[in-house]
């Protein structure tokens, strides 16, 4: 059988998947490291103990991530916009329209039904958008991040944020928590905040078809059910796979991919 | 390619060190607007104003604020820097509203960095139109600017020495149309990077010693023989640029090259030969307003469309990457009707905002490079 792995370096996380074929052997994500070449090696040797293989039984491996030139032991590198959207196929065949909010960045991603890019729209301006906005406003209110997703349900009455700008964001968090806004109130607030900012990428690529979530922020279903209302579209997030680590999985993908080619070549 | 890099990637490059040196005037412009023959009719070198080799921004942001495009802003903190000692003059065009602004910040600037402003500094008026009144108020903007520049300088810019500066300006167009023709080959002989180097340099170099050294090059590039090499041919158009480093982010960390561009600095109408008979202003006129293919003219979005079809199809490229600078409205809003347009005939496009020169935040524009090549591998 063809064992094949994909690494994905992010900014915030790093995440490996290895494949038997074509199923999931195992699946990491860690914090990643200052060097991208520390935390690839730390994501794979840890994905190999549990998928119980050594790395000489790899037959083929994608890097893909902020990172993905630093990665000593890759075959070949792809940008996650490309890894996402192969992963976010594979794990909803349907999907045709991928958003991946990541540590630093946010896509939207049309695909083809190879889970091929047709189009797509990265966050330009600012970090507002991305993990990191929910990451510093979960800290300011003292909630975890995915404590902060489930405060939506809970909210009667959200804040609007002046600004989506994380640092002016964070002072009128502060400003709201100092005035004794309730705390759901205000989660509810940032998240409507983040997937504002989503929102007008995904409108930009002109959503059709299935819409399928990745990136650590599909976990926070506060934003994901305020981008649904934005969009009018239901939003599909990964049940069968950690979505924060699509980008791996389609990183293993295209090197399965890659593998069938050179068959397909040879013969 | 040597002289073509060193004007291409430094401010006061060894070309204007030794006109200097023989006590000849220099006069740097902004935009393409301004016809470099009047300049070297009198035989003052005329340089454009660039933004390169900036590494802060704490006099350009005083003065034009935070939300304007970085390129002016640059030039004022260049200027504010004393990287611009060596103008006798600058010319201020109002290319865009960012560009405008240049004149008055650059003078407020000068009321607290003494000695920044040159000592002729002059508003060179560009109208949006081409429409008869319009093409008419810029034959007349022409003709004041000759005799401003003949009063302060102290020179005469005679017909018969503008037809000469044509002539010899047009030695330069020919060779670039050259140039076009062999970066549109099928087998790549040349880099974008190097073609762009060569454009760059005829905005900072000596008129005669750029016709020649260019000669000298398209000689040997027509020499050349290549083979195919699998990479992807793009065309880049959008804001102002005059960073090599933005061909290289392109040509060296990804598997592209690029073969044709609609860049100002870059070959966009450059090509095309000006009449050496007639009115010589009419001539200038109609070629500097006339065949502008910027944004900034009104009801030409068609005619600019048109030619980046035919760019397209002549170099033969696989997609277009549209870069714009934050702020800048022109090419904003003209980069998301070409896309529009363009997709819609299946011609793959990337659309990227990114900050001007050393400000350009390089592991973002390559991540949209790269996926945008996988798309249309």
């Amino acid at each position: 059988m063809t064992i094949v792995a994909g690494c994905d370096v992010g900014s915030l996380t790093s995440k490996a998947v290895i494949m038997n074929g074509r199923k999931i052997i195992a699946s990491n994500i860690i914090k990643s490291k200052p060097r991208p070449k520390d935390s690839a090696e730390a994501v794979i040797a840890s994905a190999l103990e549990i998928a119980g293989v050594a790395m000489h039984e790899i037959d083929h491996c994608t890097g893909t991530g902020y990172g993905r030139d630093n990665i000593p032991f890759v075959d070949q590198v792809v940008s996650e916009i490309s890894c996402h959207g192969k992963g976010a196929r594979w794990m909803m065949p349907s999907a045709e329209t991928v958003v991946d909010i990541g540590g630093q960045d946010c896509k939207a991603i049309k695909i083809d039904r190879r889970g091929h890019i047709i189009r797509f729209v990265a966050n330009d301006k600012c970090a507002s958008g991305t993990g990191r906005f929910l990451e510093v406003m979960a800290k300011v209110l003292g909630v975890t991040v995915d404590e902060l997703g489930r405060l939506s349900s809970r909210s009667r009455s959200p804040v609007t944020l002046a600004s989506t700008c994380t640092v002016w964001a964070q002072a009128d968090v502060i400003k709201f928590i100092n005035s004794g806004v309730a705390i759901e109130d205000i989660g509810a607030g940032i998240n409507t905040a983040m997937a504002s900012r989503v929102a007008i990428l995904l409108n930009s690529v002109k959503p059709e078809g299935d819409v399928f979530m990745t990136g650590g922020v599909a976990k926070n279903i506060g934003v994901v059910s305020t981008l649904e209302k934005l969009i009018g579209r239901k939003i599909t997030r990964a049940r069968r796979v950690d979505p924060q680590a699509a980008g791996a999985l389609g990183a293993a993908l295209l090197s399965m991919e890659a593998l069938n080619g050179n068959e397909r070549a040879k013969k | 390619m040597k002289i073509f890099h060193d004007a291409a990637t430094r401010i006061q490059n060894e070309s204007i060190v030794s006109w200097k040196k023989q006590g000849k005037k220099v006069v740097g412009y902004t935009c393409s607007y301004v016809p470099a023959e009047l300049f070297h009719a009198a035989d003052i070198l005329p340089v454009r104003l660039r933004g390169i080799e900036t590494d802060g921004m704490e006099i350009g942001d005083a003065y034009f604020g935070p939300f304007i495009c970085s390129f002016p802003k640059c030039i004022l903190q260049l200027a504010g820097n004393g990287m611009f000692s060596f103008l006798d003059g600058a010319i201020i065009t109002p290319g865009c509203d960012s560009m405008r602004r240049l004149d008055e910040c650059w003078r407020k600037a000068g009321e607290d960095h003494k000695g920044i402003v040159p000592s002729y500094f002059y508003y060179f008026d560009v109208p949006h139109k081409t429409e008869p009144h319009g093409m008419d108020w810029f034959i007349q903007e022409i003709r004041n600017l000759i005799e401003s520049i003949e009063q302060h300088f102290d020179v005469r810019i005679t017909r018969e020495n503008l037809v000469t500066s044509i002539r010899e300006f047009n030695k330069g167009r020919r060779l670039l149309k050259k140039l076009e023709d062999l970066r549109s080959r099928e087998n790549i002989v040349v880099s974008g990077t190097d073609v762009f180097a060569a454009t760059i340099a005829g905005t900072a170099i000596p008129r005669e010693q750029y016709t020649e050294a260019l000669g000298q090059w398209v000689k040997t590039l027509t020499d050349k023989t290549s083979t195919a090499n699998g990479k992807k041919r793009l065309l880049l158009i959008g804001s102002i640029s005059d960073e090599i480093d933005l061909f290289k982010l392109i040509e060296n960390e990804t598997n592209a090259v690029v073969v044709a561009e609609n860049l100002c600095f870059g070959m966009r109408y450059e090509k095309n030969e000006i009449p050496e008979d007639g009115d010589p202003v009419v001539s200038l006129a109609n070629h500097y307003l006339g065949k502008s293919v910027c944004p900034r003219m009104y009801g030409r979005y068609k005619e600019r469309l048109a030619a980046l079809r035919e760019k397209i199809e002549r170099a033969k490229a696989d997609g277009v990457i549209m870069q714009n600078i934050r702020f800048c409205d022109l090419h904003g809003a003209e980069n998301a009707l070409f896309e529009k347009d363009l997709e819609a005939e299946g011609i793959p496009c990337l659309r990227v905002e990114r900050e001007y020169g050393p400000l350009t935040e390089t592991g973002r524009m390559k991540l949209r490079i790269n996926a945008f090549l996988e798309r249309i591998a």
